[in-house]
């Protein structure tokens, strides 16, 4: 291996801010910080309104993490964590948020952020995590009414993703573009093991397969995965996709082709829908403590 | 207060082997908790139903399937790595194929004086089964009385069906006590409490639950309810998730599990006839182990009942991997407790279950069920 090999499944950190809006109009502000198993968030919310947000890849040390992940939402708004009324922490690192005011599951968290990015029409979604993938069925509120998680197995993951972009050499950003690249969809690699999975897909590189077809084969093989875990808990329409593999439209096309079903679009960052459902309970948790008179 | 339930049950060796010291009779290992304890309980044995001890091993891989479920496979793994070694007897009251293997591997490989397979039918559902199953008893009857040369009267049985009765009476005082707003007792010390019964004596078991009853009448646990749930499914002594489940804003307040409330359901109904013929009906009629249970499913109205008189919030639906006469209900079950108004959560466990994966899972499910605090 060279010294500068190239790190293809690393993707950019990035944050955004509402410019148009000033924080200091509002009148609650709350946080909402989903340290998950690859990536982490923060969302600032102003009066339930999407205000800022940051997305950093997850350290070994989630606190670290959270800490990055609300400074860089923090970043040029002239907020500090004091001006934050309430934050709510979720993900796989929940409990390790150091000055998160309650932890409350990313299945609870996604559900309620879906209902606010995509409607509250939406009853199936979809979370397609880093090491894990969700299918949670939701109220009109956004209130989980059941939930399923895939067990023993990581195909069908973000991480899985990393690991053939890596192998193929090919950025993480650009395999669901390239994986239509193809005169016709081959059979999908094996669907139960991304290490088996990323096996397979050496072996057909080396029988000469082009980079386009390898990933047409794993994209499909990601998708079969999930849609089986979707029909385990019944679609119900709408349905809208969250977290990283929602970007990509390799696994996206293919779910919904298997499924007859078109997910809902919308302006929103599908890898926020966590955070920004921890923001929003946020703001329902401290209503409720500033009405007893104990926040 | 249920210190010594904890001890029995982490120092069941310890208990058995002192236990030999102390009496004249033989420690017999039992397969399920369908073996007729009172018979060899009456021949001045001790009864121990084996368990697993919930550690990964390598020791049964040449003997048992990879798709036999985790909880036979451990039980396996304690005779072969010799932590039975002290005990003499060993036997199966036929439930699963699964088990089956466990026993006839442990009759094969780990030596033993004494091993019975009793013909315990599955098709309970039938009048047959209970004169059938009273005629296996006069033969595990008279096999046991060969093997030491004692007599087994008809005396020793009913007095040791009492014993057995009265049991199974304590376990019922104790589970009353978690039906109210504040249990008495976490889920994690019911389930040490049975687990514990199926190790020690229970004229010893019987003693120590009346010493603490009064005390316990008047327990209030330090600690928030949270929310009610049941337990159902396969074999489960798995402490630690129970610990963790408990650990998250729950209380499991009920179970139906063999190595819980089924185990102790129902008692032997004394009718002045033949005294087998009346143990016999006792497990006939006992709350079944799915493999027993067609072709009508009784188990379905007796866990709805429970769920409705220990004032259930959801329900935890648990299955041993690859435990197929489990797996085959917990579809309709999840529906028909869904249809009910209780909000189930399935999970699969092995010989370890991974707590952080169970956590989350458990947690998103409490606040399914739980109050609207985040709405």
């Amino acid at each position: 291996m060279t010294e500068n090999k190239q790190e293809f499944w690393r993707w950019s950190e990035y944050n955004w801010r509402d410019e148009n809006k000033d924080w200091r109009e509002g009148n609650i502000v709350t946080a909402g910080i989903d340290v998950g198993s690859v990536s982490s968030q923060a969302v600032i919310c102003v009066d339930g309104e999407l205000y800022a947000f940051n997305n950093v890849r997850t350290g070994s040390n989630s606190p670290d993490s959270a800490r990055r992940a609300l400074e860089g939402a923090l970043k040029d708004t002239g907020m500090t964590r004091d001006d934050i009324n309430f934050v709510v922490g979720t993900g796989y690192g929940r409990v390790n948020v150091p000055f998160a005011d309650k932890a409350v599951t990313e299945i609870a968290c996604h559900a309620r952020g879906a209902n606010f990015m995509a409607g509250n029409e939406v009853r199936t979604i979809l979370d397609m995590g880093g090491q894990d993938c969700k299918a949670i069925h939701c109220d009109e509120k956004g209130k989980v009414t059941n939930f399923k998680m895939n067990d023993k197995c990581a195909a069908g993951t973000g991480r899985g993703m990393e690991v053939l972009a890596d192998l193929l050499e090919v950025p993480v950003t650009e395999i669901g573009e390239m994986s239509f690249q193809v005169d016709e969809e081959p059979p999908p690699v094996s669907s139960t093991c991304v290490v088996f999975a990323k096996s397979e897909s050496m072996a057909l590189l080396k029988d000469g397969w082009p980079k386009s077809k390898v990933l047409a084969a794993y994209c499909a093989a990601m998708a079969q995965r999930v849609a089986s875990l979707l029909e385990s808990v019944g679609m119900q329409e709408k349905f809208f996709i969250t977290g990283g593999i929602a970007k990509n439209r390799g696994v996206v096309e293919r779910i919904e082709k298997i499924l007859g079903v078109k997910a809902i679009q919308t302006k929103f960052d599908s890898q926020i829908a966590g955070a920004l459902g921890a923001a929003l309970f946020a703001k329902t948790l401290y209503e409720k403590r500033q009405a007893k008179g104990v926040a | 207060m249920f210190s010594k339930f904890f001890e029995w049950y982490e120092k069941r060796h310890d208990y058995a082997r002192d236990w030999l010291t102390k009496n004249d009779g033989e420690v017999v290992g039992c397969f399920c908790s369908y073996a007729p304890e009172e018979l060899i309980y009456a021949a001045g044995h001790l009864p121990v139903r084996m368990l697993g001890s919930h550690e990964p091993q390598d020791v049964t891989e040449p003997h048992i399937f990879g798709m036999y479920c985790p909880f036979c496979r451990d039980v396996l793994a304690q005779g072969l790595k010799g932590r039975f070694n002290y005990m003499k007897g060993i036997m199966l009251a036929q439930s699963c194929l699964h088990l089956r293997q466990s026993f006839t591997s442990w009759r094969n490989h780990v030596p033993v004086d004494y091993a019975y397979y009793l013909y315990m039918p599955n098709k309970v559902q039938t009048d047959h089964a209970r004169s059938y199953l009273a005629g296996e008893l006069a033969k595990f009857r008279r096999s046991l009385e060969e093997w030491t040369g004692r007599e087994i009267t008809d005396e020793a049985l009913r007095e040791a069906a009492e014993v057995y009765n009265e049991s199974r009476r304590l376990a019922h005082e104790v589970y009353d006590l978690r039906k109210g707003p504040n249990p008495a007792l976490t889920g994690l010390e019911a389930m040490v409490m049975v687990a514990s019964s199926f190790m020690v004596d229970k004229k010893e078991h019987n003693a120590e639950l009346k010493r603490i009853l009064p005390e316990l009448k008047e327990r209030r646990l330090d600690r928030e309810t949270g929310a009610r749930l049941m337990i159902v499914g396969s074999e489960d002594d798995d402490t630690e998730f129970i610990r963790m489940v408990e650990s998250v804003g729950a209380t499991v307040v009920t179970d139906d599990h063999c190595t819980g409330s089924r185990y102790f359901w129902n008692s032997v109904e004394f009718t002045n006839g033949d005294i087998l013929s009346d143990i016999a009906n006792r497990y006939v009629d006992r709350p079944t182990c799915p493999t027993k249970d067609f072709e009508t499913r009784s188990r379905f109205p007796h866990i709805l009942q429970l769920a409705k008189d220990f004032n259930v919030d959801g329900v935890l639906l648990i299955q041993q991997k690859f435990c197929d006469p489990h797996e085959c209900d917990m579809p309709p079950l999840k529906e028909y407790l869904n249809e009910n108004g209780f909000p189930t959560l399935f999970l699969e466990f092995d010989v370890t279950v991974p707590l952080g994966p169970m956590r989350i899972r458990v947690e998103a499910f409490l606040e399914m069920v739980g109050e609207e605090e985040l709405f």
